[in-house]
């Protein structure tokens, strides 16, 4: 199929109100007979495992690539060169390879984040709210995905007054004391986006002055990404209790949105009132748990690897393979964190250990 | 499911009611287990390093190595009747501890059983001190003067996991040089070094004081403290970060014996593969990888396979595949955790991907095997790295075995057994090369997860290091001489 008529029947999917399983089934399959054609290393990876177009009859089906390919392969459909844009993961060092991700346009992605995010974080309604943003603008981080998916929170749901808390000089704390004491003042609804470790940075930065907020009713938090050794490490519930207490807001208004650059759709939880939060997305993406090693689906309950089927990926691979593991829940997923290396049981060499020595 | 229950550790004069238990779960083969590990005070820890350390002055520095020797034999003896209940109990429980299959449990346990024996045990005794006797007296030297051998009156040993009765080697060990015995048994395996203390002192009831088992979270640094603080002699047994915790606690005075992780490879020249013999070259290569799923430090991660046979490294990786799935159906690898799967998953999509990006240039790659076992394969020169463990190996073709030895100087401090398959002459020259490169032992393919008894550990002397050795020099024996109440 040319590339205008599958995009233009991917906004009628998501578009679309409450769509069937096969419907779902159908779009998925499409995509993948896109993909396998004009993807090539895909093509290569899916003969590899065995999966033809003739052999995957169902989106669970599909051979779920790992987001580690993302950096060892080109996984577009067009040449890199032609992307609109292109998104790369962040490497902790300079040398690290990172995973990049070419969209042709981003229309899909755009339209896939509007409609959840107005669904999740909006509560559904079309009332702007005053953002402000602890994260790094598109200049500065042209191929950061959450810098763009951040960008068009403000852009689309944040009032003209809405604006970014983080500079290249750092964390704007004047601008931000400004902000706190005047919804508290004025009552008028606020929002908090941004990294997580960012708001570690701001309650360090409040706690430090013994300063806490009332937030006013529909003031809500969105953070994402956890902590990644950028601030201090703390418990989940640890994170959620402080950032409630001092910004004087209801932990069910704490909302932690899971995504990847790797994908074009995020998952978000209904609050952290209670932990673990499920996470869960919109129709357009499935996801399964699976056995690390032979991909196989495992019952609901019991802990896997998260495998994401996402149709707003058009142009890369829908289904990717997580390094994260979690357990399928009624409506959704628990999010349990990434698959850590456990401790070695014998005295053979371990590669991690094999790799601090080589670094050492 | 019923749930099996057994109490680890031996801990001499303590009531079990006064001792605070901890719960360690372990599923396998559809079976649970629950085994309870003892948390001892500081107090109650203090108590058993003295009684430890009394015992061990009173009655194993009394007992002549003989003596000794036909205890250990004797419950070795025991441990290898299969009808008694010791060892019925470690048939039946070790598979559950560990995973592994229970046929590969038991066989690896009747074979490494089998090096403690009396005559392997002497040899053992004689391999390091060449006149055993210098444990029970002061011995002539050659060069005038006499020695003697003395065993710390009480060590304490922190022990690794997952290679089913491992502790055995270094409680046996220091039964033989009379130095009481302190052993730390790890989570991953707490079950074996308690069996073998109370069998023991069935043999020998006297021995009941000379020897305790205990166990504490690895890292607690305070319970480490206290036991290192009574002991002279501290060996440990794992990684690098554990071991360099470990050290920390023990105090400068106190020797420290640290047994790190290692890297084992193997090297199969072209004259072991001809058409009649590469089988079972083969045969025994994929031995070595099933043998306790590479957990061991003598466990291989690489062969080097060198072209010119009759059969070429591609195929001998071919072959290598046909007998890991063989050994899969008649000795199954353990399950895996979920992490430790996801790292293997981690480590075959690696190589997957690597090969479908062309990044290798004109390395020739590929991957066989279901998750269950992975043998990659190299047409180039790869350097040595370890893999993913859980049968998971790696064949790299090679023009000359020698090529392989400018790769091992990175690793030196990690370097241990090299199985060998190759003529004699070409042998003893790889011999001088990889033990100046930091080598400690080459054996036959097959027999890399079978040390020998008498065999040096890492290169050093397993009894030799656990003991002081006392001089009596000749000027002393020439100067008492001369205050001999019948001197002229």
């Amino acid at each position: 199929m040319a590339l205008s008529p599958l995009i233009a029947e991917l906004h009628a999917f998501l578009a679309a109100d409450h769509p069937s399983d096969d419907a779902f089934n159908q779009q998925a399959l499409a995509l993948f007979a896109h993909q396998y054609q004009h993807n090539l290393p895909f093509q290569r990876f899916c003969q590899q495992r065995g999966k033809t177009l003739r052999t995957v009859k169902s989106w669970r089906n599909i051979p779920a690539v790992p987001i580690s390919a993302f950096k060892a392969l080109s996984l577009s459909c067009i040449p890199a060169a032609d992307a609109e844009r292109t998104f790369m993961t962040s490497g902790t060092t300079q040398k690290e390879v990172k995973g990049k991700h070419h969209h042709p346009t981003l229309a899909v992605y755009n339209d896939s984040m509007r409609r959840n995010f107005r669904h999740r974080f909006m509560q559904g309604s079309d009332r702007k709210i005053r953002m402000g943003i602890l994260f790094p603008d598109e200049t500065m981080l042209p191929n950061s995905s959450l810098a763009h998916y951040l960008a068009l929170a403000l852009r689309e749901f944040g009032t003209p007054d809405s604006h970014y808390l983080l500079t290249e000089a750092g964390l704007d704390h004047t601008r931000l004391h400004v902000e706190l004491a005047r919804a508290q003042q004025t009552g008028e609804p606020y929002a908090l986006l941004g990294a997580s470790y960012s708001f570690v940075h701001l309650l360090d930065e409040l706690q430090g002055l013994g300063k806490s907020f009332t937030l006013p009713p529909g003031s809500r938090v969105l953070d994402t990404g956890g902590f990644k050794g950028q601030s201090r490490e703390l418990s989940i519930d640890e994170f959620y209790a402080q950032l409630a207490g001092t910004l004087g807001l209801g932990r069910e208004h704490c909302i932690n949105m899971y995504g990847m650059t790797e994908l074009s759709t995020q998952f978000y939880d209904a609050g952290n009132a209670t932990l673990p939060s499920v996470k869960s997305g919109p129709h357009w993406i499935r996801t399964l748990v699976v056995e690390p090693l032979s991909g196989v689906e495992l019952p609901r309950g019991e802990q896997g690897i998260l495998a994401h089927c996402d149709l707003a990926n058009f142009n890369s691979v829908t289904t990717l393979l997580t390094e994260d593991v979690g357990i399928a829940v009624n409506g959704g997923f628990l999010l349990l964190g990434r698959a850590q290396g456990s401790a070695a049981k014998g005295c053979s060499l371990a590669v991690e250990e094999f790799l601090q020595a080589a670094t050492a | 499911m019923n749930i099996l229950r057994e109490t680890a550790g031996y801990l001499p004069g303590l009531q079990a009611g006064d001792v605070a238990w901890q719960t360690l779960g372990f599923e396998a083969h559809g079976r649970k287990l629950e085994v309870a590990v003892p948390c001892l005070t500081d107090t109650q820890a203090t108590a058993l390093m003295d009684r430890v350390r009394a015992a061990s002055r009173c009655y194993l520095k009394s007992l002549t190595v003989a003596e000794i020797v036909t205890t250990i034999d004797k419950a070795i003896a025991r441990l290898l009747d299969p009808a008694d209940p010791w060892r019925q109990k470690a048939d039946t429980l070790l598979p559950l501890v560990t995973g592994y299959d229970a046929e590969m449990v038991r066989l690896g346990l009747t074979g490494y059983l089998k090096t403690f024996r009396r005559p392997q045990l002497q040899r053992f005794l004689v391999e390091d001190f060449g006149n055993p006797q210098l444990l029970d007296d002061f011995a002539p030297r050659a060069k005038g003067g006499f020695s003697k051998a003395f065993g710390a009156d009480v060590a304490v040993h922190v022990w690794a996991g997952n290679v089913p009765g491992l502790c055995l080697w270094s409680l046996i060990s220091g039964l033989l040089v009379k130095s009481g015995t302190v052993g730390k048994v790890a989570s991953a395996e707490p079950l074996m070094a308690g069996w073998m203390a109370q069998l023991l002192v069935e043999v020998d009831e006297q021995l009941a004081d000379c020897l305790a088992v205990v166990w504490w979270e690895g890292g607690n640094a305070a319970q480490e403290k206290v036991f290192f603080s009574h002991a002279e002699l501290v060996l440990a047994y794992g990684g690098t970060t554990a071991l360099a915790q470990v050290r920390q606690h023990v105090p400068v005075t106190t020797r420290f014996l640290p047994y790190g992780h290692k890297l084992s490879f193997g090297l199969v020249a072209r004259t072991a593969l001809d058409v009649r013999k590469a089988l079972k070259t083969v045969q025994q290569a994929a031995y070595d990888v099933v043998r306790y799923d590479q957990q061991g430090c003598y466990s291989p991660h690489v062969f080097y396979v060198e072209r010119g046979g009759r059969i070429s490294p591609d195929e001998f990786a071919r072959y290598l595949a046909h007998e890991l799935s063989a050994f899969e159906k008649k000795y199954p690898r353990r399950n895996l955790a979920l992490a430790e799967a996801a790292a293997l998953a981690e480590w075959r999509q690696t190589e997957e991907i690597s090969n479908l990006a062309g990044t290798r240039g004109t390395d020739v790659a590929d991957i066989a095997g279901d998750g269950t076992w992975t043998v990659v394969y190299n047409s180039n020169l790869q350097p040595l790295a370890p893999g993913a463990l859980n049968r998971t190996v790696r064949v790299v073709a090679v023009d000359q075995l020698a090529d392989v030895i400018p790769l091992l100087a990175p690793h030196r401090a990690f370097l241990q057994t090299v199985g060998v398959a190759a003529a004699p002459r070409e042998l003893f020259e790889l011999a001088e090369q990889m033990g100046r490169a930091g080598v400690t032992r080459i054996c036959a393919l097959g027999q890399m997860t079978s040390p020998e008894a008498g065999w040096h550990h890492d290169g050093r002397f397993s009894l030799l290091d656990l003991v002081q050795m006392v001089d009596i020099e000749s000027s002393a024996e020439a100067a008492a001489e001369t205050l001999a109440p019948y001197v002229d």
